[in-house]
């Protein structure tokens, strides 16, 4: 799992690439958090690079989720590929975050 | 003697207890998945399936067992063009297929962290199923190779 920002004034956006399984969960919430910590605006979670998600990997876009929620800024989702838009359907996830 | 309807075993892994070794099932799975030529919605959703079932049994089997955890998994050919990977471990008694999956959130406040495992399995597999034998969970999710898209 690789994760790049590119910052934009106080927005950021990271691009994530690779699989966000069991293995790579914890640091992967790691890093979602610490860019919450680290900034002031919205937060974009770009998953084109993404080609595997399970629910560890749902787990920590949740807590992060939370995090934002809580600080009154918003975490959106874009770019996801077919079978990963899938399991966050599934999973009921599509609607609790804004996907574009 | 083995009645013909029993499943015979293609190829079988042990691994340890740590999540790291959800990796090498990854490998072990795209093997089996390649000697097989699945369609790419079965190598998604019984990889899926797998890492969900495996990641239960090494966070939360072995906290109270006083012995050495062993999983093993075994890759099955069964009838009817059908598939199954069956995940046996001695930790404690826990049936997967009786856990009820979390109503659909409305909010991120509101969202539960867990649960979401069970639900992802059920939509990808044909088929699954638990036992408790021999002080072993054996859990066994199917796919059939020929509708999977």
């Amino acid at each position: 799992m690789q994760i790049e920002r590119e910052a934009t004034g106080s927005d950021l956006v990271l691009k994530v690439s690779g699989r966000l399984d069991t293995p790579n969960a914890k640091p992967f919430e790691q890093s979602l958090l610490a860019a919450v910590a680290e900034t002031s605006g919205r937060i974009t979670v770009d998953l084109a690079g993404v080609d595997y998600v399970s629910s560890s990997g749902l787990r920590a876009l949740l807590v992060a989720g939370k995090a934002m929620r809580a600080a009154k800024r918003e975490l959106a989702l874009r770019a996801l590929q077919p079978q990963i838009r899938e399991v966050f359907d599934i999973s009921g996830f599509s609607t609790l975050f804004e996907i574009t | 003697m083995t009645a013909p309807s029993d499943p015979s075993i293609v190829s079988s892994l042990a691994i340890g207890a740590s999540v790291e070794e959800i990796a090498r099932v990854s490998e072990w799975l795209n093997e089996m998945a390649d000697g097989d030529d699945w369609p790419d919605r079965l190598r998604f959703g019984m990889e899926l399936s797998v890492e969900e079932a495996l990641a239960n049994v090494i966070s939360y089997g072995f906290a109270h067992v006083p012995h050495a955890p062993e999983i093993r998994i075994d890759y099955l050919h069964l009838p009817d063009t059908r598939v199954a990977v069956r995940i046996a471990d001695n930790g404690t008694a826990f049936d997967p297929t009786a856990v009820v999956s979390p109503d659909m959130a409305e909010d991120v406040e509101g969202a539960r962290i867990g649960g979401h495992g069970v639900r992802l399995m059920r939509h990808f597999l044909d088929d699954i199923s638990y036992e408790r034998a021999d002080g072993e969970n054996r859990l066994t999710l199917v796919a059939r190779l020929g509708t999977a898209e």
